[in-house]
């Protein structure tokens, strides 16, 4: 009997398995990998294109189901490992794959605290994460991954990126210490930019995320010449009335084509630290309303908390220590990571081709 | 605004003489470089706030040709011209907008 499991029948059955998400089965989409029979015993590996948030049990899950019911299947055992796959367009930052813009309309709306707590979320389940603190006139990613004395060294490949909590990253607060202000015009600006990006060795990252400075300027223009961007997440509050800055940050890229992977609303409510009870201080809803009439995912929502000001203090994320939030964040991050392989798997590289001359062509208008 | 179809699938540099981008829609556009160069749209060759061309089109030599292609960011495309011209950065929307082929030009 159990002579009949051949590695063939296996993965028809698996062929039943789905990704929810791109609506493929996962054999085709080469997520089996290492199978092994043995006797009665099923081994394999899942390997997925986004780190392992919880919701991706679900296709183990139906994995082991499907197989429960071979004739022959004694015993099923699947692990699973992160393996993501580089944007179709990505070139110029080597070793990058993915390049995450988090912007916002306005400053105030927790955008760094945001973006850092998106980066270790990330690196929590999994992936290995880069951020590079976009934000020159007022880098706050040293204080709020806790390296604020940490010192930038160099070696043959680029400026070696500060580590903390397992994310790589770099900093124009890193040059300037203390309160001394960086007063740069635009052209500086422009360097900083292509240099906290290109000139660093980044060794292997699957997401970078570039924290940027609110609004519209020289460091957004930068970014989107510089290099392809994977796509970006606008973070607002709220109260950010109707949305309007925000919506110029949106049209930004949109005219760029830097795909909008949705917005984040922040603050969303006020969480009471005696009652535990949600006050919704800034309004509700409006944010989900406005990702509806824009056509782009609504990514969740951040309540307010006390903690989040003490820890970033601390510079240690929050989600690494309160449950709660860590829990907003994993939904988000799960939403905002699927965004980002689907498209990727449904977009076509561009590749410049060059031809020899053709006469003809030459007379071309 | 974004508009899907000026997104280009196929770009091929023939030679050093002219460029041919194929879009989404199907459509295939074939520019010439000298062409490509009198169009440039960077704020050496147009006035930023008047969008006046302050470049001579006729003073481009009839030989331009075009040394290097490539792309910049998700959205656009940028030359080297062999008159040392690279300062210009073509959106996609701008590319297709002057389209030289008879269809676009009607």
């Amino acid at each position: 009997m159990t002579d009949n499991l051949t590695e063939k029948l296996i993965l028809s059955v698996l062929g039943q398995v789905n990704d929810p998400a791109l609506k493929k089965d996962i054999v085709s989409l080469g997520y089996v990998q290492n199978l092994k029979i043995d006797g009665s015993r099923v081994t394999f590996t899942l390997a997925l294109p986004t780190p392992l948030f919880p919701s991706k049990e679900k296709m183990r899950e139906d994995s082991e189901r499907v197989l429960s019911v071979v004739p022959g299947v004694s015993s099923v055992e699947i692990s699973m490992k992160t393996e993501i796959r580089m944007e179709p367009n990505a070139r110029g930052v080597s070793g990058v794959k993915h390049i995450i813009a988090v912007g916002s309309g306005k400053g105030g709306v927790g955008k760094s605290t945001v973006a850092v707590n998106l980066a270790a979320i990330f690196s929590e389940y999994g992936a290995k994460v880069g951020m590079v603190d976009g934000d020159i006139y007022g880098p706050s990613l040293p204080i709020m991954m806790g390296a604020k004395n940490a010192e930038l060294q160099q070696n043959e490949r680029g400026i070696i990126p500060i580590e903390a909590h397992g994310i790589k990253f770099m900093s124009m607060g890193l040059l300037s210490k203390g309160s001394a202000p960086l007063i740069w015009r635009g052209p500086m600006a422009h360097k900083a930019v292509q240099e906290s990006l290109l000139r660093v060795d980044w060794g292997e990252i699957d997401y970078l995320f570039v924290d940027m400075p609110p609004g519209t300027g020289d460091v957004h223009l930068t970014l989107v010449q510089t290099v392809p961007v994977t796509g970006a997440v606008i973070v607002t509050t709220p109260q950010d009335v109707g949305m309007t800055i925000s919506l110029k940050t949106f049209r930004m890229f949109e005219q760029t084509k830097v795909p909008v992977l949705g917005l984040i609303e922040n603050m969303s409510a006020y969480l009471c630290p005696h009652c535990g009870k949600q006050d919704d201080i800034f309004g509700n809803g409006t944010v989900a309303g406005e990702a509806q009439r824009l056509r782009v995912p609504f990514l969740g929502s951040i309540p307010l908390n006390k903690k989040i000001r003490e820890y970033a203090d601390q510079g240690m994320p929050l989600i690494l220590v309160d449950p709660l939030t860590a829990g907003a964040y994993v939904d988000i991050a799960d939403k905002l990571a699927t965004e980002i392989y689907v498209r990727s798997y449904n977009k076509k590289t561009l590749i410049i081709e060059e031809e020899p001359e053709d006469t003809a062509d030459a007379f071309a208008v | 605004m974004m508009t899907e179809s000026n997104n280009p699938v196929a770009i091929k540099k023939k030679g050093n003489h002219s460029l041919e981008i194929k879009w989404e829609d199907g459509h295939v556009s074939l520019y010439s470089f000298r062409y490509l160069r009198q169009h440039c749209s960077c704020a050496g060759c147009v006035e930023e706030w008047t969008g006046k061309k302050t470049l001579n089109q006729d003073a481009i030599p009839l030989d331009l040709s075009g040394l290097k292609v490539e792309t910049t960011g998700n959205y656009a495309l940028s030359f080297s011209f062999s008159d040392h011209h690279d300062t210009g950065i073509y959106h996609f929307d701008h590319l297709r907008a002057i389209c030289p082929c008879a269809m676009c030009k009607a």
